[in-house]
């Protein structure tokens, strides 16, 4: 309940040290610098807007994700297996019957919503652990949207997509003459992180998801619809899945079958990473945020420093396995700033 | 109206929290037993030519103990409330150990390595496993890391290095030794299957006759509980995740063995098979729950689907499907059959005569306790 509750009285300065956000924000601040120190080209405009281009969508993916988290219990893992499914029925929906960039976005949103609300439903119902029914749902999804479609890569989208990414805001020429600007899907990733941060701190609904997180029974008995509020967070990150979904489309151009699968542990990493807690009710937008950023800094990061692709895993898994070290550490230590009751087991001889 | 409506799912969420008896037990082996038998009628009836066949037994043999390996590591993890999602990451990363340790230890002709070479090169990748274990184990017992999240930043750290180590390749040409470990017959028995019962007797000694099982058990049901009755929690905590990855170096060799080769990414896909068989053979996720002749039982159910079904040559996919809808069935099936339990035994209770005000509630409404939030580590 910490995102509710702030602590009073205490200096900016000092609230702001006790953020995980500006850690953060101070990491990826100091790895920026020595990227451009090593490779001047990085921190130019033209990269920087590319490789927000990129992390759209697993920004996008993560604002699922974190509302998920600050639900409470362990992290959802279907999202990409829904945003695969969508992807694909999209693109091939879109090759037979037509139609524009507002309603491929329309059914896909509502695709996602329908296959994400099977999850709430199922772990309202039978009371079971996200992470096992999900598991279940990523590999049924998966698994039959190989079975129904052959799992053949499609190469050639709908040129509405084409003309969708090559939309620029604030057209730019570089020195050779090639032209960037900012393209429609990092503005799809700030409206969802706008729209996520409007539902957590703005709305009835948002204070419900926290008030679940920190107590479902207490959450129960002043009056929250735990049902619909958990059928809510699920369908959301299916909604925000089908989202996900049309921007890749617009990145990558074609519709290969296991193309997002596989990244869901990335993207649950970004997030964790950005504060949110497994054990529910807390998590800000701005923490995942900067998660999400901070492993696209990496990731471009090294690929600028010629490092071979091999490399990425290793430093992502030492990113994730330092990140969290590093903050159960901080919490283990603010817990026994806490509580000065010591445990000490009677010794029998 | 609304009082009952509110009391009614508000026990629903207090069940959630802290799962019933009739939960934590899960499904009972009696069910499994019934299983087993209705899924060997159904693959013969299926499949009369191929699979009632002794070749085809002996094949299930040798393959049942990568999964098994694999389940028990999983199950040992849940035991504690947590669970190892690196498994098969270490295995492969034991396999790459000892693989280029062989590489390198003769020169690059591992397939005439000598037996003390081979022993060498097992034990260092033995030795590589386990400190992965340690690894994953000091996460989890001393920083307090939520076992979710450690193993699964050990997993993409792994997945990362056995890459790196390997470039990508396959590495293959291993000693007899070696091969024997996978592909060995002793009376008509595949070795891999022998060396399961030995390691099954074993670690059932060691769960059930010995106090590192006691205290790992106690640990699982209530973690605060067990500190203050002079159990070693995160001693135990420790030797629980040193003990599941040890699996995964059995199942390495194994593996090496059977395949003649390693890979970076083998056997990705059996992370989810090994947390189905965990859920088939009545392991609780929260931990302090599981036996492991359920356990076994799901295994060897899980390799009859699977092998019946690879019999009949479906898609692999269908079969991906499919590991996700057996488990949405089953979580529906635990669902019903416990609250029809639980129907049962109250009804035998209100059938007895128990005074009204005597009748114990059904199960506890409202622990959400830091018992229960610690126990999802």
């Amino acid at each position: 309940m910490s995102a509710v509750v702030r602590a009073g009285g205490a200096a900016p300065i000092e609230r702001l040290l006790k953020r995980n956000e500006f850690y953060l924000a101070a990491l990826i601040f100091v790895l920026c610098v020595s990227i451009t120190a090593a490779n001047p080209s990085f921190l130019t405009l033209a990269n920087v807007l590319s490789f927000l281009k990129t992390s759209s969508v697993n920004g996008i993916l993560a604002v699922g994700v974190l509302f998920v988290l600050i639900l409470g219990g362990t992290p959802d893992v279907s999202f990409t297996a829904i945003a695969q499914v969508v992807e694909y029925l999209v693109v091939m929906a879109t090759l037979r019957w037509g139609g524009d960039i507002p309603l491929a976005l329309l059914g896909a949103c509502a695709l996602g919503t329908l296959m994400g609300s099977v999850n709430g439903f199922i772990i309202h119902y039978f009371r079971v652990t996200t992470i096992v029914v999900t598991i279940a749902t990523l590999n049924v999804y998966y698994g039959m949207l190989y079975v129904l479609t052959g799992g053949n890569v499609i190469f050639v989208v709908h040129p509405m997509f084409k003309q969708f990414a090559s939309l620029l805001l604030f057209p730019m020429r570089s020195a050779n003459g090639a032209v960037y600007g900012l393209s429609l899907m990092p503005v799809m990733w700030l409206a969802v992180l706008a729209v996520g941060w409007f539902i957590l701190r703005r709305t009835f609904l948002g204070r419900s998801i926290f008030a679940m997180g920190g107590n479902e029974v207490a959450a129960q008995r002043i009056g929250v619809n735990t049902l619909w509020t958990r059928v809510f967070v699920f369908s959301f990150v299916g909604l925000l899945s089908g989202v996900a979904a049309i921007a890749h489309t617009a990145i990558v151009l074609s519709a290969i079958p296991n193309i997002i699968v596989g990244h869901e542990l990335e993207v649950i990493a970004a997030v964790v990473l950005g504060g949110a807690s497994l054990f529910g009710g807390k998590g800000t937008i701005i923490g995942t945020f900067l998660g999400v950023l901070l492993f696209a800094v990496l990731k471009n990061g090294l690929v600028l420093l010629n490092f071979s692709s091999y490399w990425y895993d290793v430093t992502i898994g030492v990113a994730i396995t330092v990140g969290i070290t590093v903050s159960a550490y901080q919490q283990l230590r603010a817990q026994r700033s806490r509580v000065n009751v010591k445990v000490e087991p009677v010794v029998v001889p | 109206m609304t009082d009952a409506r509110t009391g009614q799912s508000a026990s629903a969420v207090g069940q959630n929290r802290t799962p019933s008896s009739a939960k934590r037990r899960g499904i009972p082996d009696a069910s499994l037993y019934v299983i087993l038998v209705g899924i060997v009628v159904l693959m013969t009836a299926l499949n009369p030519q191929r699979f009632p066949t002794l070749s085809n037994l002996q094949s299930m043999l040798s393959q049942l103990p990568i999964l098994a390996f694999l389940s028990i590591g999983m199950m040992i993890s849940m035991l504690s409330g947590g669970i190892n999602l690196a498994i098969v990451s270490t295995a492969n990363f034991t396999g790459i150990v000892t693989a280029l340790t062989l590489w390198a230890l003769t020169a690059g002709h591992s397939g005439s390595a000598t037996l003390e070479a081979t022993a060498l090169a097992m034990l260092v990748g033995v030795a590589a496993c386990l400190l992965v274990g340690a690894f994953m184990g000091w996460l989890v017992a001393y920083v307090e890391v939520p076992a979710i999240l450690a193993t699964l930043g050990v997993t993409t750290l792994l997945d990362g290095v056995n890459v790196v180590l390997t470039r990508g390749y396959t590495i293959s040409d291993f000693p007899d030794a070696l091969l024997a470990i996978g592909n060995g017959v002793a009376f008509g028995v595949p070795a891999p299957f022998l060396m399961l019962l030995v390691v099954v007797v074993l670690l059932h000694f060691l769960l059930n006759r010995m106090s590192f099982g006691f205290g790992l058990y106690m640990l699982g049901s209530n973690p605060i509980a067990a500190r203050f009755s002079n159990i070693n929690t995160r001693a135990v905590l420790m030797g629980d995740y040193v003990l599941s990855s040890s699996f995964s170096a059995l199942t390495a060799f194994v593996m090496m063995g059977q395949l003649n080769s390693v890979k970076a990414n083998y056997a990705e896909s059996y992370v989810l098979v090994a947390v189905l068989a965990c859920f088939l053979g009545g392991v609780d996720p929260f931990g302090g729950a599981g036996r492991l002749s359920g356990m076994i039982l799901a295994v060897i159910i899980l390799q009859i689907i699977s092998s019946g079904v690879n019999l009949l040559r479906v898609d692999p996919f269908f079969v991906t499907a499919m590991w996700g809808a057996i488990i949405l069935v089953l979580i529906a099936v635990n669902h019903f059959t416990g609250r029809w339990r639980e129907a049962r035994r109250l009804a035998q209770m209100h059938g007895r005569g128990a005074p009204e005000g005597a009748a114990p509630p059904a199960r506890p409404t409202a622990m959400p306790t830091e018992a229960n939030s610690s126990s999802q580590r």
